[in-house]
């Protein structure tokens, strides 16, 4: 009987344990993945180009890890991410285009 | 011979990339004058009202009685109101500010500064020690719409002056203008050249020449009057580009592009849009 309940309380500890190395880990891929957004979204901005959406996304992705659901933050970020790289290309590809629909 | 030859190559291409506003104001005009043939091109100050007769005739009809009337009228009000100082808005432009709104913006070779007439006003108001008004609406835009009715009739003379930082200020509003950005990729060239007097779901578009002589503008869909500057950061809103603060350099510069290319254009401001 005592070697039983060792065993459960054992179990329940691993989990427990399992479980916030997880939520860790989880935070910390949500740390990176803001960092990176960020970045992404300074260099669009630097570039006269970042979209009305980018920013919304971020402040959702603040929102999301700070209720707990960092897959969501993640998610969130990654979005954003993706839009600054797409407005970046935009940029440098303007920056080369623009001219040509200038009336001559 | 060859390099006469590569010489003339060279001119050649700098001279299409590297155009004077000059040569860009009348290519512009050229451009409208073949896609809209028909067109009288000064007509294209009163906008979208250019090419919608049925549109034109309510317009013409609202104007009996303008909305805009009351922000002529509280403008006049509160410009001749002095400072805490005893000075008024008359001491900081020329002509006692009337008249003038056809030579803004304008820029400063002292200061360096690019000056849109409502960045004039607030600088005069804050060199006199008065807290500056909000860019977009209300005192402000009342008091802009005073000056521009003052200046109605004059034509459109935006000057670049001799300095290489008036041209860049002046070239980076075109590029501005003719870049395309936000999730929807539209430049203000794509509405207003390309699909200049094309539907956009139920409004028509108008085209960029005489879109800088009639501000400020009551919309209707604002239900007040506001700046060009409003606009700009509406126009950026909706192609879903993250918007400028009002009277930011991006936008001053833009505005001098845009103002550049109405030269010699009636001024025709205050006006009402839908």
């Amino acid at each position: 009987m005592k070697t039983k309940l060792t065993l459960l309380i054992s179990a329940l500890m691993t989990g427990l344990l399992l479980h916030t190395f997880a939520m860790a880990a989880d935070a910390d891929e949500y740390m990176a993945a803001l960092t990176k957004a960020q970045q992404t979204l300074r260099e669009a901005e630097t570039k006269v180009q970042l979209w009305s959406t980018s920013e919304i996304l971020l402040k959702d992705a603040e929102k999301a890890a700070a209720s707990g659901d960092f897959e969501l933050a993640v998610m969130l970020a990654n979005e954003a991410t993706l839009q600054g790289e797409l407005a970046v290309a935009t940029a440098e590809r303007e920056k080369k285009t623009w001219q040509n629909v200038v009336p001559k | 011979m060859k390099r006469f030859l590569i010489a003339c190559f060279l001119f050649v291409v700098m001279a299409n990339v590297y155009a004077t506003p000059e040569q860009d104001r009348l290519a512009l005009r050229e451009f409208f004058s073949q896609r809209f043939p028909d067109l009288d091109l000064n007509e294209m100050i009163n906008g979208l009202y250019a090419f919608d007769e049925g549109a034109r005739e309510q317009w013409i009809e609202m104007e009996d009685f303008p909305p805009y009337e009351i922000a002529i009228e509280e403008g006049e009000e509160a410009f001749v109101v002095p400072f805490a100082n005893g000075k008024s808005y008359a001491d900081c432009f020329e002509n006692g500010g009337m008249g003038i709104k056809q030579n803004y913006p304008r820029f400063d070779t002292d200061s360096g500064e690019l000056i849109t007439l409502e960045y004039a006003i607030n600088k005069c108001r804050t060199d006199n020690g008065e807290e500056p008004l909000p860019w977009l609406t209300g005192e402000l835009a009342a008091i802009s719409a005073y000056m521009a009715y003052t200046s109605r009739g004059n034509k459109m003379n935006v000057v670049i002056p001799d300095d290489p930082r008036a041209l860049q200020a002046y070239e980076s509003g075109k590029e501005y203008y003719y870049t395309r950005r936000g999730q929807l990729e539209f430049a203000c060239e794509n509405c207003h050249m390309q699909s200049a007097n094309n539907l956009l779901r139920a409004d028509r578009l108008s085209g960029m020449l005489g879109q800088a002589t009639h501000w400020p503008v009551y919309r209707s869909k604002w239900g007040e009057t506001g700046t060009l500057h409003k606009r700009f950061m509406e126009c950026n809103v909706q192609v879903r580009a993250k918007p400028y603060e009002a009277q930011s350099q991006v936008y001053r510069e833009l505005e001098y592009f845009l103002s550049y290319m109405s030269n010699g254009m009636e001024m025709n401001g205050p006006a009402s849009r839908r």
